[in-house]
C-alpha cells in the first residue's frame, strides 16, 4: 500500500485507468474528482489526458490552455519531455498544497488534433512517457483518462494499468459496451477491474442496481453516482469533491478511492 | 474485428506494455553511452557508419516483438551470413557430405586465418572464412544468380521480407579480398571445392553484403529457437533436422576467437559481424539482434556483447544454467508477476 506521509517513503506507484465504452459518462468529471479525492489524502497524483481527439478534462481543472502551450501533443511529437507538459493543478482543484496534483493536457488547437488524426503515433511512445511522467514527478498514482471506445491507446491504458475503471450508465447500449470491454480487458490481463456506475435516476434502488450490475459482469462496483441536477450545478465549475467535502457524491468518491488504495 | 485481428493486436499491445520492453529499454539506456571499441574501417562503406547507431531487438519464439533504438537501420550482415549458409548447404547435402568438406572444430585461430586441418584438408569450421568460402560452395544451382536467388530465398524465410545485397560493399569485399581469395585457391589445391572459385567468392562476397538490421537478426534467431519455424510468418526456413546442427557451431565458434569465454559468459549460440551486428538465441524460448558499429579488439560488437550478457544473466538464459533467476522470463514477457513500475 503506497505511503501517505510527507516523507514520501513509496513502495509502487499505480496506474489507473479510465474508461468507457461511449461519450457522456462523465468521464472526465469522474476522473478529476478521483484524482484530486487522491491528491487530498496526500498522495502525489498526475493526470494524463489521452482523449487526444476531444480533450476536455483541463477545463474541470480551470487550465486555460493559453496558460499551458505544451501539452501531450508536443511530448508525442518529440517537441518537449513529457514532465515539461505536467501543470501543477492543485490549487484549482481546492488543494492548498503544492506538487500534489498534476495535469497532462491535450491540445485543443484544431491543427494539433487534425494533426494526431491525420499522422496518428506510436503508442510505445505514449507508455514510455507515461513511465517517465511517474519516475520525474514522483508519483504515487498515475491517472490515464481515455477516449471513448476501443483504440490502441486504450487497449495500451489497459494493459499498463493497475486499476482499469469502467464508467456506465445504466441503460442497454452503455450495458453492451462494457460487456465488450470487459471480454478484451479480461484477454489483456488487466489486473485489477472496477465499475462505477453514474448518472443513475434517483428513484433506482442504488443497492439493488449496483447488486444487479455486478451479477451481471462479475466484477466490483466500486460507486454510484445520481443523476443530479443540483449536482450538475454545483461542479460546473472546479472539482466538485473539493468545494463541497460532505456531500454524499463526495463520499462516493471517497469509497472508491478507497478501493484504489486498497493493496491487491 | 474477427477472433485473429483482435489477436495480433492484443499481442501488438501486450508487447508494448510488457515489463520486458521497458526492461529492454533500461538496458538500452544503460549502454547507449558506452562507446569502446572502434568502428571496422578495412572497407571504406563500414568506416562510414555512426558509433551512436545502437538498437536491441528480441523475438519471442511465440512471436512477441520488442524493439528499441536502431531497429529499422540496415547494416550489412557479415560473417553472421555464415550460420545460415551452412544451414541451407545442410539442406542440400546432407551432414555426412558437408562435414567432408568441412569440419566443426573450433580454431582459436582469428576469423581470416589461412589454416586448415592438416590431415583432412578441411577448413576447421564454418564460421572462419575458409569454413564459409567451402560451405558457399556447397550452395547448389545452375547458375552464380540461381545460387544467389536461392540465398536470399532462404534468407526472406528467416526474416519474412525481401533482402538486397549492396552493391558497392560486395564490389569493395571483390576488390580488396585477396586473402579470401588465396584461401579459396589453396582449397582448391587440396580439392576441397570446385573449381567454380570465382564464382563462389563472388557469392561468398554476396552474402556478406545482405542489408539486414536489428529486428531482421532478431528474428532469424527466433526462427532457430523455434525450431526453424519464423514465429511470425509461420514459414519454415530450415528443416527442423539441421536445427541443432546450426546452432552447435554457432555455439562453439560463432564468435570468433572470443567463442570460449561467450560460452562461459553467456552460454547462448550466437553469430557475429563486423557490420556491428550480433544474432543470439536460447532455444524454444527466443531470438536476440542487436546492432552496434563499434567493435571490440576481438571484432565482435561491443555493446552487443554487453546487451547478451545482461539478458544471459538476468534472465538465466545461459544453456547450462540451473539456477534460478532474478527475473523470470514468462512473467516478465506476460507483465503476470513483475511490476516494471
Amino acid at each position: 500500500m503506497p505511503a501517505v506521509f510527507d516523507g514520501h517513503t513509496v513502495p509502487m506507484p499505480k496506474v489507473v485507468s479510465i474508461h468507457s465504452y461511449r461519450g457522456g459518462t462523465g468521464k472526465s468529471n469522474f476522473t478529476a474528482n478521483l484524482a484530486t479525492t487522491l491528491a487530498m489524502q496526500g498522495h502525489r497524483v498526475g493526470v494524463v489526458d489521452t482523449d487526444v481527439p476531444s480533450p476536455g478534462i483541463h477545463n474541470i481543472f480551470s487550465l486555460e490552455p493559453e496558460r499551458a502551450p505544451v501539452t501531450l501533443n508536443s511530448y508525442l511529437w518529440g517537441e518537449a519531455a513529457i514532465e515539461e507538459a505536467a501543470y501543477d493543478v492543485g490549487g484549482a482543484a481546492g488543494i492548498a498544497e503544492a506538487g500534489r496534483l498534476f495535469l497532462v493536457p491535450s491540445s485543443v488547437k484544431a491543427d494539433d488534433i487534425a494533426r494526431v488524426l491525420k499522422d496518428g503515433y506510436d503508442v510505445k511512445l505514449l507508455n514510455d512517457g507515461f513511465r517517465k511522467l511517474v519516475k520525474a514527478l514522483e508519483l504515487d498514482y498515475l491517472f490515464i483518462d481515455t477516449h471513448p471506445g476501443l483504440s490502441k491507446e486504450t487497449f495500451l491504458s489497459i494493459a499498463i494499468s493497475h486499476v482499469l475503471i469502467l464508467i456506465l450508465r445504466p441503460d442497454k447500449q452503455d450495458y453492451q459496451g462494457t460487456a465488450v470491454t470487459i471480454d478484451i480487458a479480461r484477454q489483456l490481463n488487466v489486473r485489477k477491474m472496477l465499475l462505477a456506475i453514474n448518472k443513475a435516476y434517483s428513484s433506482l434502488n442504488f443497492d439493488v442496481l449496483k447488486q444487479k450490475v455486478e451479477e451481471t459482469y462479475g466484477t466490483p462496483v466500486a460507486g454510484v453516482f445520481p443523476l443530479s441536477e443540483e449536482v450538475v450545478q454545483l461542479a460546473s465549475e472546479g472539482v466538485f469533491c473539493t468545494k463541497f467535502p460532505d456531500h454524499l457524491v463526495s463520499q462516493e468518491f471517497s469509497k472508491v478511492a478507497a478501493h484504489i488504495t486498497a493493496e491487491g | 474485428m474477427s477472433k485473429g485481428d483482435f489477436s495480433a493486436l492484443a499481442s501488438s499491445i501486450q508487447a508494448v506494455a510488457s515489463p520486458f520492453r521497458q526492461y529492454l529499454n533500461d538496458l538500452h539506456e544503460r549502454y547507449q553511452g558506452a562507446l569502446d571499441g572502434a568502428v571496422a574501417d578495412y572497407i571504406p562503406e563500414l568506416a562510414l557508419a555512426d558509433p551512436n547507431w545502437f538498437g536491441i531487438c528480441v523475438v519471442t519464439s511465440g512471436g512477441q516483438v520488442f524493439e528499441v533504438g536502431d531497429c529499422d537501420k540496415l547494416f550489412t550482415i557479415q560473417s553472421i551470413s555464415k550460420a545460415f549458409v551452412y544451414g541451407l548447404a545442410l539442406e542440400d547435402h546432407g551432414r555426412d557430405y558437408v562435414n567432408s568438406k568441412v569440419s566443426v572444430e573450433p580454431t582459436g585461430e582469428a576469423f581470416n586465418a589461412i589454416v586448415l586441418d592438416e590431415a583432412t584438408n578441411r577448413p576447421y569450421n564454418p564460421m572462419v572464412n575458409a569454413g564459409a568460402i567451402a560451405t558457399a560452395d556447397l550452395i547448389k544451382g545452375d547458375s552464380a544468380t540461381e545460387r544467389l536467388k536461392r540465398m536470399l530465398a532462404m534468407f526472406r524465410r528467416y526474416t519474412g521480407r525481401d533482402l538486397d545485397v549492396n552493391v558497392p560493399v560486395f564490389l569493395s569485399e571483390k576488390a580488396t579480398g585477396f586473402r579470401n581469395r588465396a584461401i579459396a585457391y589453396l582449397m582448391l589445391n587440396f580439392g576441397m571445392v570446385t573449381d567454380r572459385v570465382d564464382e563462389t567468392l563472388d557469392l561468398y562476397f554476396q552474402q556478406c553484403s545482405i542489408m539486414v538490421n536489428a529486428k531482421d537478426l532478431a528474428m532469424m534467431a527466433a526462427t532457430l529457437a523455434n525450431g526453424g519455424i519464423n514465429p511470425v510468418t509461420g514459414e519454415r526456413a530450415l528443416d527442423e533436422h539441421y536445427v541443432q546442427d546450426v546452432i552447435s557451431v554457432m555455439l562453439t565458434c560463432g564468435m570468433y576467437d572470443y567463442s570460449g569465454e561467450w560460452v562461459y559468459r553467456v552460454g547462448l549460440p550466437a553469430k557475429s559481424g563486423v557490420g556491428g551486428g550480433i544474432t543470439a538465441l536460447a532455444p524454444g524460448k527466443l531470438g536476440i539482434g542487436t546492432f552496434s558499429p563499434p567493435l571490440d579488439a576481438k571484432g565482435n560488437s561491443y555493446r552487443g556483447i554487453k546487451v547478451c550478457e545482461d539478458l544471459s544473466r538476468d534472465f538465466g538464459l545461459h544453456l547450462f544454467n540451473v539456477a534460478k533467476a532474478s527475473h523470470d522470463l514468462d512473467d516478465w514477457l506476460t507483465g503476470s508477476g513483475a511490476d516494471s513500475w
